[in-house]
């Protein structure tokens, strides 16, 4: 990255990289964004944040071109002289990582750094393997990664995925006054690799860019950010800067009103075993034990690579194991997710868009898809007058917005879809709740929601195995905590001294090993 | 689920509750189900009508037309609406033609060379329909090959199989009473007609208004995600092939009984109107979802316009230009709804228009 940009005293006199002013966005039957004023400058990171369905996303997709503003709007950019830049190099300043990362699965992570470079000529000359390779390598280790460039991005972990949507958009930087938009990029980081990419943004911000960081996580908003925009129903309700702000603050803001804590009450005894599992292997995890009660949370943290981002699809079947689970006394069979929802299992996947829910249909067909048999009348027909009336039942228990249940899953807000994923597992009665990042990428309000939602199914007497690497969630819920390393469980913290501290320093095995 | 908690979590949650459903929605839904991009096809009929009715008034305007029209045309449509089902579970079965065909060859062989009883053939038939269904099943879900490949190799196979049994001859010296089936008439329309609209009409309730259905579609729209939520996806392409080869042998039995001899050249036909048929089909009805009777609708609309053409005297070559032309247009349509923002996208890369400021905003 090269120190072209201007200095100090320049930044602040020249004239904002990128302009927006009010711009409006209208979808049927819903203002997405109503007269929203931005400013970017260079070398400032500027937040946006809000909740789930906010606008956020949406203007993000605007900036990006995916969506059209509604007559009216103002978009500017501008180089770091002053100079307004108009026609199609416009958009080539503003460089984007979005939510889904917009990676091609099935290539390696070369030939996806590849795609977002301008070819030369036609296109037909060839293409040098080895140094692209190395290319790829080099950008990938910027960002403390290391992992084999050629096997397809799908294969590779959330966290790695980020990593090369990163080095992809960081790629072809060609000169130092662009601006650079994150959509929540850390969602499926862990706090190392978190740490790691804030100092690659930091480094793009002081060599002359502008930062747009959109995130849900507003520890890392305060310490990264220079400026706090927050967006409520569409509209810009407050921005300050980072330092007249605390995190209490910036929840009222996003949620319009002070929020309770959610509070754990203690446990009145323990349940009755409803998960067993004994000398579990598979993936990252090594001969794996472990015991669930009716009516508690059981934490799993864990590095990456600790075999936390495993557990709980290998337990549901969906991932290969071996070792035996046992459901209520009842031995499951490995690799069948129909016959675990049967024994009373029910799992969250950590990937949302991929496997959380089929995101072409509706909610209503989504709500009901795990269990269709209370539904099934004479000659197997579906009771479609039921199916609506609980559809609608649960949308209003899980407080779904827009309230609409004929929406396909993909149109709503990332908390929203979640909301629908957890109402289709409580829908079940599970005895045995599996969780894998089940508030990632969403909002504060939609995040005390999903909580709530993880109480009630402890309080109905459900065991929850909780997988997240989001230590706060953990010390919020859980009763005990496992701490995983190399795939096996090497502490366990109980509810009295469970602390983010503690969780963090089992978590890299800080005090058991004095080296 | 306990009370209070869930009382909570909807009181935590912002935003009204409940929405302007009610008559709005409804009227919304009239002009929705009216709408040119809901139903097109029905449209393109009229207009087609229309058009044929000024051009060759003497007779595209005739009873006897349009009787053959619903005759000729219900094979393939039949075929058609048995190809619905693997195609809405995310498989193709390039191999529906040659199904059909096998059907056309095994019965008229059953009945010439062995002498079996009429039904008897014809249960054979249908059996070896859904034995090329499960052949197809194995080579997707436990050889893994991608259903595209693996259906166009069974397609082969199928072809030379028919080769095998006719010896690349026509089977004729069918029983009498065997050509009933195809051609026998009631109320002036002959029995595939019929034949098709129960089979239409079962698979419609089963893919709309049965779990299984339900299943179907959550395969087809995303196969890990239905997994992960209990769909057993691989017993779900199970039965969308042997579904779509039991229809295909019927279709081809048909055939073969329509015209009193088994044809060994017949089943490759099927395969591209019928393809066609699907995909427009799933322009029209359900937004973009494969269904049963947007299929049905496609497949004799699709038929009017080859039809008009061949009486307005065009070239013999024309079926197989329109339905071509119609598989384009047909995808591309359904391309076309799917993401309303491409298509200015694409309309600006076409004229090379940029826009002229930022993305979004205006100049």
């Amino acid at each position: 990255m090269s120190d072209s940009g201007g200095g100090a005293d320049a930044v602040a006199a020249a004239p904002p990289l990128l302009r927006v002013r009010g711009m409006s966005k209208t979808f049927p039957g819903l203002k997405a964004l109503d007269g929203v004023s931005l400013e970017i400058r260079a070398g400032e990171i500027v937040a946006v944040l809000g909740h789930n369905g906010s606008g956020k996303s949406t203007l993000v997709k605007i900036l990006a071109g995916v969506y059209q503003a509604d007559p009216g709007s103002l978009v500017e950019v501008r180089d770091a002289a002053g100079e307004v830049v108009s026609g199609p190099s416009a958009r080539e300043e503003l460089h984007f990582i979005h939510q889904d990362l917009g990676l091609a699965d099935i290539l390696s992570t070369v030939e996806n750094l590849g795609l977002g470079r301008a070819t030369r000529g036609w296109g037909l000359g060839p293409v040098h393997g080895s140094a692209e390779r190395r290319h790829a390598e080099q950008l990938i280790s910027r960002f403390g990664a290391s992992f084999d460039p050629t096997i397809p991005v799908g294969k590779l972990s959330p966290a790695q995925r980020a990593i090369v949507a990163i080095a992809r958009a960081m790629d072809g930087w060609t000169r130092p006054d662009n601006v650079l938009i994150l959509d929540e990029p850390t969602a499926a980081l862990h706090g190392d690799e978190v740490q790691v990419l804030f100092e690659a943004v930091r480094r793009v911000a002081e060599s002359g860019a502008g930062v747009v960081f959109i995130s849900h996580r507003l520890d890392e908003v305060l310490s990264l950010a220079d400026r706090v925009v927050v967006l409520r129903d569409g509209q810009v309700v407050a921005e300050a800067p980072t330092s007249e702000l605390d995190h209490d603050r910036m929840v009222e803001l996003i949620v319009g009103g002070a929020v309770a804590e959610v509070a754990l009450t203690p446990q009145d005894g323990r349940g009755e075993p409803v998960l067993e599992v004994t000398g579990l292997c598979g993936g990252e995890i090594r001969d794996l034990s472990l015991t669930l009660r009716a009516g508690e949370i059981v934490g799993v943290a864990g590095i990456l690579g600790s075999g936390r981002e495993q557990l709980a699809s290998m337990l549901f079947g969906a991932r290969y194991r071996t070792g035996q689970v046992d459901v209520a006394g009842e031995e499951l069979v490995a690799g069948d997710p129909a016959g675990a929802i049967a024994a009373g299992l029910a799992y969250v996947p950590a990937d949302r868009r991929r496997d959380g829910a089929v995101m072409e249909m509706s909610v209503r067909e989504n709500l009901t898809l795990p269990l269709m048999r209370p539904l099934r009348r004479r000659f197997g027909r579906l009771d479609a007058r039921g199916e609506r009336i609980e559809a609608r039942r649960w949308m209003q228990t899980v407080g779904l917005h827009p309230p609409n249940p004929e929406q396909p899953l993909k149109l709503f807000s990332g908390g929203n879809q979640q909301k629908v994923v957890l109402a289709k597992w409580l829908r079940v009665r599970p005895r045995v709740l599996l969780l894998d990042e089940p508030a990632q990428g969403v909002d504060v309000g939609a995040k005390a929601a999903i909580y709530e939602l993880i109480l009630a199914v402890r309080h109905r007497g459900a065991g929850v195995l909780l997988c997240s690497s989001d230590t706060k969630e953990l010390v919020q819920l859980c009763d005990r905590v496992l701490v995983l390393k190399e795939g096996r469980v090497i502490s366990e913290v109980p509810r009295d001294s469970l602390t983010e501290a503690r969780l963090v320093r089992d978590e890299l095995d800080l005090h058991s090993r004095p080296t | 689920m306990s009370r209070p908690a869930t009382q909570k979590v909807a009181a935590a949650a912002s935003g009204p509750v409940l929405g302007p459903a009610g008559r709005e929605s409804w009227m919304r839904r009239v002009a929705g189900a009216v709408a040119f991009r809901n139903v097109s096809a029905l449209y393109l009929l009229a207009l087609m009508f229309v058009v044929f009715a000024l051009w060759v008034p003497d007779t595209f305007l005739t009873w006897g037309t349009w009787r053959s029209l619903l005759s000729d045309q219900a094979i393939t449509c039949l075929v058609a609406v048995g190809l619905v089902v693997p195609i809405a579970a995310g498989v193709i079965d390039l191999a529906v033609g040659t199904e059909a065909g096998l059907g056309a060859i095994l019965v008229a062989w059953l009945l010439a060379q062995l002498h079996l009883a009429g039904l008897v053939a014809v249960v054979v038939t249908l059996l070896a329909g859904a034995a090329v269904g499960v052949f197809s099943w194995l080579m997707i879900t436990r050889a893994r090959i991608p259903s595209f490949i693996a259906t166009l190799a069974v397609s082969s196979l199928l072809t030379a199989a028919i080769e095998w049994i006719s010896g690349s001859q026509q089977i004729v010296n069918l029983p009498v009473g065997y050509g009933d089936l195809g051609s026998g008439q009631l109320l002036g329309v002959t029995y595939p007609v019929y034949i098709m609209l129960v089979v239409a009409a079962l698979l419609w309730y089963v893919l709309e208004r049965t779990p299984i259905g339900r299943h179907v579609y959550a395969t087809g729209a995303s196969p890990r995600a239905a997994a992960l939520a209990g769909v057993r996806t691989s017993r779900i392409i199970l039965f969308a092939l042997v579904i779509c080869g039991v229809v295909a042998g019927l279709g081809g039995l048909l055939l073969t009984s329509q015209l009193s001899a088994g044809d060994p050249t017949v089943g490759p036909g099927y395969l591209l109107p019928v393809i066609a048929a699907v995909f427009l089909g799933s322009t029209q009805f359900r937004g973009g979802r494969f269904n049963v009777w947007g299929t049905v609708v496609a497949a004799y609309v699709l038929a009017v316009g080859v039809k008009g053409l061949q009486l307005a005297g065009l070239p013999i070559w024309i079926p197989d230009l329109f339905n071509g032309a119609a598989l384009l247009l047909a995808v591309g349509l359904a391309a076309w709804r799917r993401t309303p923002s491409a298509r200015t996208t694409t309309l600006i890369r076409l004229l090379r228009i940029r826009p002229a400021v930022a993305p979004g905003g205006q100049p």
